[in-house]
């Protein structure tokens, strides 16, 4: 209501609810995260904001609601530019956002949830005050949550309600949406969408950030893509096609010569494709029909089933977020498994612990360097231990550790693996986010493990240590061993993979040569979309 | 994208870093002490008496003579034990405040030992291994509540240590009693004693448990798979499951071996200090030896030398406080003042962060202001 008397007094030529012009994000370690991105925003419209990880939306989104500040570039409204400090100052403008991860108090009800995020002081007026305005929300928007239950007891779908309640509380004329959809059901999914057409005709902006290209074309007016932190599409979606979106998205392919060129400016090692044959004849890694619930108790890996033969790399690609992390999990005795089967050369890997599995010889590159690969206080000689150090190389009599051994090991690791720091005891945090990964790396490669599940191996390296671990792997496959890629990087997973897994909601959509995938193809796979008339 | 915004925090972190958290912890100790000193000096200016007389007073009854010194050791003597057991479940990632029921409990099982006879110096190791096993058996009940119900250890020990008390006060007053004295426990027997290291002080060989038991710990911590294990679980719980560590097993380990001194503590209490060698009714001697012990944990960075030295430090003040107090006529209660601040101050490296978001909301607030006036 508001935004349509500031359209109106403004008329047709700045019709716009807010406008960012050459908005561009460097943090402070670095990496561009958005180059020079320019978007208008009108009142009454949906936009679908389309791209990979790391692609920029997050980024972007988190620069108009607030909570980041642009290194270059600005917001305008129609009455001038804007900038806001908090997403407090946001709100109070009507710019509200819903996270992916929600920021609810589980013991509080909803609203009191609600109630907490207006200003303080926290009441039981300001309470009751709340209560009624929810109330007459929930009537005018079809949006219902029970308003007496913590909401730790409520589903996850209403959970997001609550959230989207916080905001509409507010009084928001644009409404942002982080991947909303991933934690809902398909059931949930149609509501919200019967819900985001509501808010649409009643005057609200709103911008959905997603990466599932059928979400696209069932609610949104227009598509923007970004890839690589540049907006590389900006289409009306009746224009568009699921192709060219997906195109869009994983970019352009001209042909294969195109494509290589394109992946020698990465750095990728596109020689060592033509690597000789050294695959086994008996698959060292076996999963058969297994089933992985996530952290919410939703089903994230659904009755999957693949081999992993020595001497070849099995790349699984996708968009994060698919079950490619509740796999390796379940697979590295980190998560248990509903259902299923997996071994490793014949013998059963599911129910045993870490430590076990290890001995079974798996090498666990994991996805998050601090949290799960590097005890950061430590030191690199204690960091260059984790995982093997009930072995006995390291551990004596009485449960005393060979200083003396593990001092060496991790010499001939710094020397083995260039990992650069003052010496083996110097602490991890002080390390490079390289050398950090060369360590983990270096670490689990001295296992000579038979097989090396890596998930995400390089990711926010520098090109020079990326390409070093992804030498070292490709070394691992022409010695023999069986390797496991998960990665949110595609060029990354067409360069090292013999053959490539297109994960999508907990299902692989096809496992083929990466000969045989062309990026459009790859694109719909990722974004859910069932590529028919035998493209693959 | 969300990870972009992770990697930037390792760098928040080392600006607090350098400012004050980055010094040397022995050092940020010392000056933790010191401004514990001063404060203590300014209050007693406010209050008319004369810091500098205190003060000597205070050094030279803490470590003026062979007296002073060897008093303020066996003040120390419990506190490092019970330092001991509150920063080994630091270490393991817990906050094990359980330490003064097992005092007392250790303490207990102790003078029990005086209802049998044995060979001297068998009698005094079967005393001290009675005590040490009381102390752990008391830290069993928070450990396996904590490991099977995930009931926070903070509150159970709190109730522990409340259940700890009134058992050993019923156990004073009714079972334990002296029956030619009502108001004691019966005494522990000469057998059973720690024989005294420096005739005419109250300084017996307790010390040599109270350091042995330091540099078990030390070892344990250090030197082995086990103590390398509780010490990962204790930083990264989820890189320590990615390494293969079970969880629960360190928590458990640290609690019993937090158990072993802390009941180590209670025995050297009441077998190793002159002249009673008994729970005296209302248990001063034992009263706060565990949670001075946390105090001497955190001066001493939770590290078993820097323990060592923290708690002569502790011993000395009270040990000296009560030269203090009948020279320069200062209350002792002075002394735990001086203890407060000391405490207090080793939780500035927090409160830098509290200044620093502080002066953020003075900078807007100042900004608004100017433009206003603009």
């Amino acid at each position: 209501m508001t935004d349509k008397d500031r359209t109106n007094k403004n008329g047709s030529s700045r019709d716009y609810y807010l406008r960012a012009e050459g908005i561009t994000k460097v943090y402070s370690n670095g990496t561009v995260a958005l180059k020079e991105a320019d978007l208008e925003i009108h009142s009454g419209e949906i936009i679908g904001l389309l791209g990979e990880n790391g692609a920029g939306k997050t980024t972007f989104t988190k620069i108009l609601s607030g909570l980041l500040p642009p290194t270059k570039g600005r917001v305008i409204s129609p009455h001038g530019p804007v900038r806001f400090k908090s997403p407090r100052e946001a709100l109070s403008f009507g710019i509200g956002m819903v996270y992916q991860h929600f920021a609810l108090v589980g013991t509080f009800n909803a609203a009191e949830n609600v109630a907490l995020s207006h200003e303080r002081p926290f009441s039981p007026i300001q309470l009751t005050a709340t209560k009624k305005k929810l109330e007459q929300l929930m009537e005018e928007s079809g949006l219902r949550v029970p308003l007496d239950v913590p909401v730790e007891k409520l589903a996850v779908g209403e959970q997001q309600r609550v959230e989207i309640l916080k905001v509409l509380s507010r009084d928001v004329d644009l409404l942002i949406l982080d991947e909303p959809t991933s934690v809902l059901t398909p059931l949930e999914v149609d509501e919200l969408f019967a819900l985001l057409r509501k808010l649409k005709g009643a005057g609200k902006s709103i911008i959905l950030i997603t990466h599932k290209l059928k979400e696209v074309g069932s609610v949104t007016d227009r598509v923007v893509v970004l890839r690589h932190g540049e907006m590389v599409g900006d289409v009306p979606t009746a224009q568009a096609s699921t192709e060219q979106l997906a195109q869009l998205m994983v970019g352009k392919a001209l042909d294969e010569a195109g494509n290589a060129v394109e992946l020698q400016d990465k750095g990728l090692p596109t020689a060592k494709r033509e690597r000789a044959n050294v695959r086994t004849e008996q698959p060292v890694l076996v999963v058969e029909g297994l089933t992985v619930k996530g952290n919410t108790g939703e089903i994230a890996v659904e009755n999957l089933s693949f081999e992993v033969y020595g001497g070849e790399i099995f790349g699984v690609a996708g968009v994060e977020g698919n079950g490619q992390s509740e796999l390796v999990e379940a697979l590295t005795g980190l998560r248990s498994a509903e259902k299923g089967k997996a071994s490793i050369n014949g013998k059963n890997i599911l129910g045993l612990d870490p430590r076990e599995i290890y001995t079974m010889g798996v090498a666990h590159i994991p996805e998050d360097r601090w949290r799960l690969g590097l005890v950061l206080p430590f030191t690199l000689a204690e960091n260059a231990i984790l995982g093997v150090q009930r072995w006995d190389e390291f551990r004596g009599p009485m449960s005393f550790l060979r200083w003396g051994k593990v001092n060496q090991h991790v010499r001939e690791l710094m020397k083995r693996f260039e990992i650069r720091a003052a010496g083996p005891n110097a602490p991890a945090k002080s390390l490079s986010g390289g050398n950090q990964q060369k360590l983990i790396v270096g670490r689990e490669l001295a296992k000579d493990p038979h097989i090396v599940v890596a998930s995400q191996p390089t990711r926010g390296l520098d090109i020079g240590a990326a390409q070093y671990i992804r030498d070292l792997l490709v070394e691992m496959r022409n010695k023999g061993r069986a390797i496991l890629l998960v990665s949110a990087d595609l060029d990354e997973v067409l360069a090292l993979s013999d053959r490539i897994a297109i994960m999508y909601e907990g299902e692989f959509m096809t496992i083929a040569s990466p000969k045989d995938l062309d990026r459009e193809t790859i694109g719909m796979l990722m974004g859910g979309v069932a590529v028919k008339e035998g493209a693959v | 994208m969300s990870r972009d915004m992770t990697e930037t925090v390792p760098q928040k972190e080392k600006l607090v870093h350098r400012t004050l958290t980055g010094l040397n912890p022995a050092i940020e100790s010392l000056l933790a002490a010191a401004v514990g000193l001063i404060i203590g000096a300014i209050l007693m200016l406010v209050w008319g008496y004369n810091p500098w007389k205190a003060y000597a007073a205070l050094l030279q009854g803490a470590y003026g003579d062979a007296y002073g010194w060897a008093s303020s050791a066996a003040r120390g003597v419990p506190l490092i034990l019970t330092a001991l057991t509150f920063s080994i479940c630091v270490r393991a990632g817990m906050f094990n405040i359980g330490a003064e029921g097992q005092v007392y409990m250790g303490a207990v099982a102790a003078v029990a030992v005086g209802y049998f006879t044995l060979p001297a110096g068998l009698h005094l190791i079967v005393g001290l291994i009675f005590a040490m096993i009381a102390g752990a058996i008391w830290s069993l009940g928070p450990a396996i509540l904590r490991l099977t119900r995930g009931v926070n250890e903070v509150i159970s020990t709190i109730m522990f240590n409340w259940i700890a008390r009134f058992l050993t006060f019923y156990m004073v007053a009714f079972v334990l009693v002296d029956p030619l004295r009502g108001e004691k426990t019966i005494s522990i027997p000469v057998s059973a004693r720690f024989p005294v290291l420096i005739r005419g002080t109250d300084l017996s060989w307790s010390i040599f448990a109270a350091v042995a038991f330091a540099i078990v710990i030390y070892f344990v911590l250090w030197h082995t798979v086990i103590g390398y294990e509780v010490r990962a679980a204790g930083l990264n719980p989820s890189a320590a499951r990615y390494g293969g560590i079970k969880s629960k097993r360190t928590m458990l380990m640290a609690f019993v071996l937090g158990g072993l001194g802390a009941g180590l503590a209670g025995a050297t209490i009441v077998m190793g200090n002159p002249p009673t060698y008994a729970i005296i009714s209302g248990m001063p001697q034992l009263m706060n030896a565990g949670f001075d012990g946390m105090a001497v944990a955190m001066v001493g960075r939770n590290h078993p030398i820097g323990i060592l030295i923290a708690a002569l430090f502790f011993g000395g003040l009270t040990a000296g406080g009560r030269t203090m107090q009948f020279t320069a006529g200062v209350p002792l209660e002075m002394v735990h003042v001086v203890e407060g601040v000391i405490v207090l101050t080793m939780a500035i490296p927090e409160l830098i962060r509290v200044f620093r978001v502080m002066r953020s909301s003075w900078d807007r607030l100042m900004s608004v202001l100017r433009r206003r006036s603009a």
